[in-house]
């Protein structure tokens, strides 16, 4: 049990909980403001890390080029979206949301399979097999790019949400409908924003993982689940509170995976998501809707 | 004697104190008004007498056994049954299904019996359609007993959620704004029924913004102001009183 | 009823084939499961995603049971049921208090979590190797099974009838329709929401161990989400809250995927289809219109 040995881990960890933040504050944002839980999420973080292999690959863009690319789709893609099936749906149709959600997530996966089958594919950069030495730890550049990434898309988000007017109206609206409407803020316009930033969110955790794991029709399903539980454990609505809980549920489960048989760190997750909701059900940052 | 009595009730929620230090007493077989300006917190005081909303502080007992602290669906087999400001009914369930549903709980028929269709189950079935057929009969909605809820106009939904309250055979009923955005007609007419069923030994709390309503129903009406009480007593006071008058319509001039 | 029973009991005499054997025992185990989730998302409102754990657990629990305790499969039965339904209620009561909302993604992890466990506990499970050589003595034939499976189903699914024609069954409406309402006249929404879970995870878990005692081995893969989506169909097309559409719906999609042999994954695209147009076009299912056409004529009649 070697200190660099942990600290591989917390690095790997940390890799994995900023992209499961990424899913998450978009799952969260969505939820906060349109009441709706995205089963489909998982799916466009899979879609993107998909279409950065086609463009990878058969348009021969390079590493950089492509993931602005696949961000800027993905923003469109939640656009459409939203227009196509979210804008009919109220808060109370939580049911309903949730159905229409699971089957878009179903011919989207079911099709990527169809379309492009279960193979693993590996999406090729000119960096992929260099990596930054420090003492005895291996830092592999692609992964410190993700945090990179990540970082400044956080940073680029609370940016928005604090200090832009749109970003404000987005926090109040998440904290209560009806008083966002006495003051004139179109929901309408700012949900359909905040949909378009969440799937953004996604197409950008995929296409920035591409290229560390590999890539193929199945991957969002695993993600999308474990993000239910961060956004729960954070707090329903809490953005910053599932960015939080997802990084710590990338460590904590990157860590157990270490020492531990891998199912221990699959579930922790889950079972921090059941302990969180029979001892502190409102999360473990609260302030968010408590549902 | 003192059916209902309320002492220091007092709930604030999103930084707004609603309802501060609340206490009043409503006798038996009596109509009783609680009226007040919008946000005076009348209908958070009902929601927390009722069951639906926990207050910061106070209690509330009636006749002389404490409802303190209680969920709200034991508050009907207490004796205290509500409407909402909101019309509800179960729209797809018929009229006669409706009623019945709310007096299932209170017939003393267990699950047990209920899954076996035993005697006791169909004698309680037997006993419940027939005060829903009479109910419906006082209401005139005999008609339409077996129309899912649904069909209802607004008015027409108001006389059923009476009716529903009714079934349990409770001792206070609280009405929470009975006739707002109704016709009327139809307000005259659910004073009416208001009227017979209280001559029925039924106590009636009524939240209303109709002082018109208020004033020929209520033999006594309790006034609410920011959340507390500014006056207590016979309808002809209270319709005098200045600090209602201002309450309502800020300060009067000479 | 008895009729019924009586003449899918004389099917393996006609045909003696063991696809249809196998559609019959496909069919009676949908039946069951999409009337449970029927029970506590037509009739309670609840949407749950935890039917097929409780079908697993079942399967599970039985096997385990006979093959490292020795048991008869029939004390293993009820055994695997109580399993089934104290997990439902764990997981009812520990969501419920919060929401709706809340049990939705419990019940929807909870599954998830079951076919995580149920892969990598090796040491209990066998992981994706499964538990083999699960047999009935005296069931072995193919036909008894069949009817051992049709009979335990027409008797689960008369018992959720009677159920829901009760006033039991009256109150689980009366919770979906107008929660507050139902509160205000002494319905306790808590007590009934797990009294659905619970009929539902007994019945799910008893027909999970007959189904891995007919296939003669359990593994993970009783756990696949794939049971849950076929079962949502079920349920909304034939109309959540309807009991005879529901089990007409599930008759119709036990068959439906052998027609579309031609490829699972397209299948799987045709269900979502399905649940996307049903969601946007009509919720209520097949038993949703038939309701809406009969509204159409009070309303006239006004």
């Amino acid at each position: 049990m070697d200190a660099t040995y942990v600290l591989q881990l917390l690095l790997n960890g940390l890799v994995i909980g900023v992209i499961y933040a990424l899913i998450a504050m978009g799952l969260s944002l969505i939820f906060g403001l349109l009441g709706i839980v995205n089963f489909a999420h998982g799916e466009f973080y899979m879609l993107g890390a998909m279409l950065s292999f086609f463009t990878v690959t058969d348009l021969h863009f390079g590493y950089w080029t492509t993931i602005l690319a696949v961000t800027l789709v993905a923003g469109a893609v939640g656009l459409l979206f939203y227009h196509l099936f979210l804008s009919s749906l109220r808060a109370a149709d939580f049911e309903r949301s949730i159905l229409l959600t699971l089957g878009i997530s179903m011919v989207l996966q079911n099709g990527g399979i169809f379309l492009w089958t279960v193979t693993p594919r590996i999406v090729p950069t000119p960096y992929s097999y260099t990596a930054v030495t420090l003492g005895d730890l291996q830092l592999p550049l692609l992964r410190l790019f993700t945090l990179g990434i990540a970082t400044a898309a956080f940073l680029a988000l609370y940016v928005l949400l604090s200090h832009t007017l749109v970003g404000k109206a987005m926090r109040g609206l998440s904290q209560s409908r009806d008083a966002a409407a006495m003051v004139g803020i179109d929901h309408r316009k700012v949900a359909r924003l905040a949909v378009m930033i969440g799937i953004g969110l996604s197409g950008l955790a995929g296409a920035t993982l591409a290229p560390v794991y590999s890539v193929q029709p199945t991957m969002g399903s695993a993600f999308v689940f474990k993000a239910f539980a961060i956004v729960i454990i954070g707090g329903l609505g809490n953005i910053a509170g599932a960015a939080i809980a997802a990084i710590m549920l990338g460590i904590l489960e990157s860590l157990i995976g270490g020492f531990f048989p891998l199912t221990l760190a699959d579930s922790a997750g889950f079972i921090a998501m059941i302990l969180v909701l029979l001892f502190k059900p409102e999360g473990l940052f609260g302030r968010g809707v408590r549902v | 004697m003192t059916l209902l009595t309320v002492t220091g009730l007092t709930k604030s929620y999103a930084g707004v104190q609603a309802v501060r230090d609340l206490s009043y007493e409503i006798p038996d077989g009596s109509i009783s008004g609680l009226i007040g300006p919008n946000g005076s917190g009348k209908s958070t005081s009902i929601d927390c007498i009722s069951g639906f909303l926990r207050p910061d502080e106070g209690s509330w007992s009636l006749a002389g056994r404490d409802l303190t602290g209680m969920p709200a669906h034991a508050m009907a087999l207490a004796g205290l049954t509500r409407t909402f400001q909101t019309v509800r009914a179960y729209g797809e369930l018929s009229l006669r299904e409706n009623l019945c549903v709310a007096t299932q709980e209170h017939d003393g028929v267990g699950w047990w019996h209920a899954l076996r269709g035993s005697a006791a189950c169909r004698e309680a079935d037997a006993v419940a359609r027939a005060r829903a057929e009479e109910l419906l009969g006082q209401i005139g909605l005999a008609a339409y007993r077996d129309a899912p809820a649904q069909v209802l106009s607004y008015g027409q939904s108001k006389l059923l959620a009476i009716a529903a309250a009714m079934m349990a055979r409770p001792r206070l009923v609280i009405l929470d704004e009975p006739v707002a955005g109704v016709n009327p007609t139809m307000i005259r007419q659910i004073a009416a029924i208001i009227r017979a069923l209280n001559r029925q030994g039924v106590t009636f709390l009524i939240v209303e913004h109709n002082m018109d309503f208020i004033m020929s129903l209520c033999a006594q009406v309790i006034v609410l102001d920011a959340g507390q009480k500014i006056a207590d007593g016979p309808a002809d006071e209270i319709r005098r009183d200045p600090r209602v008058i201002e309450a309502y319509l800020g300060v009067a001039d000479a | 009823m008895i009729v019924i029973w009586l003449v899918l009991l004389c099917v393996p005499w006609l045909t003696g084939s063991e696809y249809w054997l196998d559609t019959g025992i496909a069919i009676a185990t949908f039946a069951v499961l999409s009337t449970g989730l029927n029970l506590i998302y037509g009739y309670a409102g609840l949407l749950s995603f935890a039917q097929v754990a409780f079908f697993g657990l079942g399967g599970y629990g039985a096997a385990l049971l006979v093959t490292r305790l020795g048991c008869s499969f029939w004390l293993a039965l009820p055994a695997a049921a109580v399993v089934a339904t104290f997990a439902g209620l764990l997981i009812g009561y520990s969501s419920l208090r919060l929401s709706r909302h809340a049990f939705a993604i419990v019940s929807l992890s909870f599954a998830l979590l079951c076919g995580i466990v149920a892969r990598d506990w090796v040491s209990l499970t066998r992981g994706s190797m499964g538990i083999p050589g699960l047999s009935l003595p005296g069931f072995d034939a193919p036909a008894q099974m069949y009817r051992l499976t049709i009979t335990a189903a027409l008797i689960m699914l008369l018992g959720f009838h009677v159920l829901l024609s009760s006033r039991l069954g009256r109150a689980l409406q009366a919770i979906k329709l107008n929660e507050p309402l139902a509160q205000s006249q002494g319905i306790d929404p808590l007590r009934y929401k797990l009294l659905a879970i619970g009929v539902s995870a007994a019945a799910s878990g008893v027909m999970g161990a007959l189904f891995v005692f007919h296939l003669s081995i359990v593994d993970p893969s009783v756990f696949d989400f794939y049971y849950t989506e076929t079962m949502l169909i079920m349920v909304i097309l034939g109309g959540a809250g309807s009991f005879w559409g529901v089990i007409g719906a599930s008759v119709v999609f036990s068959i439906v995927p052998d027609l579309l042999r031609f490829s699972p994954d397209l299948r799987l695209v045709l269900y979502g289809l399905v649940l996307v147009a049903a969601m946007l076009l009509f919720p209520g299912g097949f038993a949703g219109l038939l309701r809406q056409r009969s509204l159409l004529r009070w309303r006239t009649r006004r």
